[in-house]
């Protein structure tokens, strides 16, 4: 390498340090929030992007939507450090794995930066607050209700499809579920421990096929997760199975549509994602502003929230029922 | 100058790699000066990189010998389960700390060395391809994982044992000077070693080294065991950053590591490789993914990038081979 080649390189480094400084200068004094959904590429977590980059846009701070390719917490966890060298005001995060993420978000607050969680919980006591879109005991007793009622028999079984094991949100609504089945449907039983689907409708597919191999006369499935509901329902219709299993799970409207219309899927149970995007980035913009959330706040355009008595849990709204009849009143 | 010159053309695959690390480094910190620059993304850097890097150094020694290890993270993972299990039951029961980590310590590079032995066995007496070899140990080391764990992650480790992620040692944390350590004494095994030169000769010609009276047999299920001791390592850095242990973590470093080895300039025929090539490789991709990460770029792009770069940097090897070809031709002819 002869002098001229050097003395370029050292040249190229200098200017990009003065450029460095100017950037720095030039920097406004809005808030940065940085969210991170459990997956990118999904349709669920797609339009929760679009709420949260709109209350961005409403009111006035900075949204960084960005999460890992695959439902895998170790690459959550880069992306905190990240976040944590970039600067940002506030991380709100749907963790994978909670107990893995501890240790990254705890850097978080040292820095100083507002933490919370939203769609599925991350341990408690690192996190400011923690926000469910809807009350999970309440959703899990619904989603089995549907099912059972769905099914039309006091005797049989069923199967559980869950996305990753670790999901805090997907535990506790399939756990409430359960102990609701044991007390008012004791005569159905679950044929196997709950399988994962890892976020991923063609392993949802899959593995609904194996399922129907091992237990051909399976009478439901509960399909958490919104992938799930998708991949079963589309095994459930290559089988032509529609009358025998019923299906009933957290599911997309769109992605559903074509299997609540042959009876696929029986019942969808969701609430508003927009929403939810939308209140995850809001709340964690008061957060990062210091404001305290207390119950009743108010989320513009939407409504008020309910905070338990923790101070720390918030309950976003009311799950909703998404059947053949009202499946086209959604956008997504 | 001249000893640079000299250094340059008999590595050049790595100089053109240093090059490329330079130009991302640069290109990072114009994207992203203030965040890029500053002292948490360094710190961010430092403790990202070992568990790639170390997982790189495995793969590394396979690639020498013409082989590939896809059952890495596995093996990884598996050891790191049963250290998990050993520390968080001792830990349970009350015994001090220390007992429950060395405990752990010694049933993880255990099950390590089971693992790598089992690889060996396959590739050298049952003569199983690598990749099939490696691809059904994979399947198999994971199964054992997920049923051991039902998928859940293992918690509950002695307080000391998170505080290993987190303490630094003249400023650098212990995660990090576990690789560096790894990284010399890989450097000084692979390519300043006798068994080192066998090593490579195996990589190169497994009939000839056969031929002249060296146990091949033997040398392959070292060459497996060292790769899985080598991936403990990395599962006891993930362990004590995470503070738990579930089958899947570390499970997308396996491409990444190939990507390494291979954008580092070993050959993946085996016979030819540089372990400071793999560490400059790792550092290249550990800046971009960190640079692009804090610019807020979608991670499938990164992935593409990641992608483009690998194609780019074996094509500039392969145009630069054929250029010094064609000189030394023109050489001769003179």
């Amino acid at each position: 390498m002869n002098k001229k080649v050097l003395s370029t390189m050292l040249t190229v480094c200098m200017g990009a340090t003065i450029l460095g400084g100017v950037c720095a200068a030039a920097e406004g004094e809005q808030k940065t929030v940085a969210i991170i959904p459990k997956i990118i590429g999904n349709p669920y977590f797609n339009a929760a992007e679009v709420g949260a980059k709109r209350a961005g846009e409403e009111n006035g701070f900075e949204v960084i939507y960005s999460g890992p390719t695959d439902a895998d917490a170790t690459q959550q966890y880069n992306m905190v450090e990240d976040f944590i060298a970039q600067g940002v005001d506030a991380i709100s995060i749907a963790p994978n794995d909670a107990a893995g993420l501890t240790p990254a978000l705890k850097k978080a607050k040292e820095a100083g930066i507002a933490v919370m969680d939203w769609d599925s919980a991350a341990e408690k006591d690192v996190v400011d607050y923690s926000l469910s879109q809807v009350d999970l005991e309440e959703l899990g007793v619904v989603i089995f209700k549907e099912l059972f009622e769905s099914i039309g028999k006091e005797e049989g079984t069923y199967a559980i499809l869950t996305g990753g094991l670790e999901a805090e949100n997907l535990n506790v609504w399939i756990e409430a579920g359960m102990k609701w089945a044991e007390e008012n449907y004791p005569g159905m039983k679950l044929v196997t421990d709950k399988i994962p689907t890892n976020e991923k409708q063609q392993e949802a597919y899959s593995k609904t096929l194996d399922l129907m191999k091992a237990y051909p006369d399976l009478d439901g499935i509960v399909a958490g997760s919104t992938p799930a509901p998708v991949g079963a329902g589309q095994a459930i219709q290559e089988l032509g199975l529609q009358d025998q299993v019923s299906i009933v799970g957290t599911g997309m409207p769109k992605d559903c549509k074509e299997y609540l219309m042959d009876g696929s899927v029986d019942v969808a149970v969701l609430w508003d994602i927009y929403r939810e995007g939308y209140t995850a980035a809001y709340l964690a913009w008061m957060d990062a502003n210091g404001e305290e959330i207390v119950d009743g706040t108010e989320i513009p355009g939407y409504g008020p929230i309910r905070v338990l008595e923790d101070g720390k849990s918030i309950i976003m709204g009311e799950p909703l029922l998404i059947t053949a009849e009202n499946v086209d009143e959604f956008d997504y | 100058m001249k000893e640079i010159k000299s250094f340059v053309k008999n590595n050049t695959k790595e100089s053109l790699l240093f090059v490329v690390c330079v130009l991302g480094f640069i290109l990072m910190s114009v994207l992203s000066p203030k965040a890029f620059l500053g002292a948490a993304n360094l710190s961010s850097i430092m403790s990202q990189m070992p568990e790639f890097g170390i997982m790189a150094l495995a793969m590394m020694i396979v690639v020498l010998t013409g082989g590939i290890n896809l059952s890495l993270t596995y093996v990884a993972s598996l050891s790191g389960i049963s250290m998990a299990i050993v520390m968080s039951k001792l830990n349970e029961n009350g015994e001090p700390a220390a007992q429950c980590i060395l405990l752990a310590v010694l049933a993880g590079i255990l099950i390590a060395v089971v693992c790598g032995l089992i690889n060996g066995f396959l590739v050298a007496y049952i003569h199983v391809a690598p990749i099939l070899a490696t691809l059904g140990t994979q399947i198999l080391f994971e199964g054992v994982g997920q049923n051991i764990t039902r998928g859940s992650a293992i918690s509950g480790f002695p307080e000391v044992f998170s505080k290993i992620g987190e303490i630094k040692i003249i400023g650098i944390p212990i995660p990090m000077m576990i690789f560096i350590g790894l990284a010399i004494i890989t450097y000084f095994v692979y390519e300043k070693s006798p068994w080192g030169v066998r090593l490579h000769m195996l990589g190169s010609n497994i009939k000839a080294v056969e031929y002249s009276g060296i146990n091949t047999k033997k040398m392959i299920i070292q060459v497996y065991i060292i790769s899985g001791v080598v991936c403990w390592f990395a599962s006891f850095v993930m362990m004590a950053r995470y503070n738990s242990m579930k089958v899947d973590y570390g499970s997308s470093y396996m491409l990444q590591s190939i990507l390494a080895v291979v954008m580092g300039g070993t050959s993946i025929a085996g016979g030819y490789g540089k372990v400071g090539g793999t560490i400059l490789a790792v550092l290249t991709l550990q800046i971009i993914s960190s640079g692009l990460n804090i610019f807020g770029l979608n991670r499938f792009f990164t992935d593409i990038i990641m992608g483009l770069l690998l194609i780019l940097v074996l094509s500039l090897n392969y145009f630069y081979s054929q250029f010094s070809n064609k000189r030394l031709i023109e050489k001769e002819k003179n």
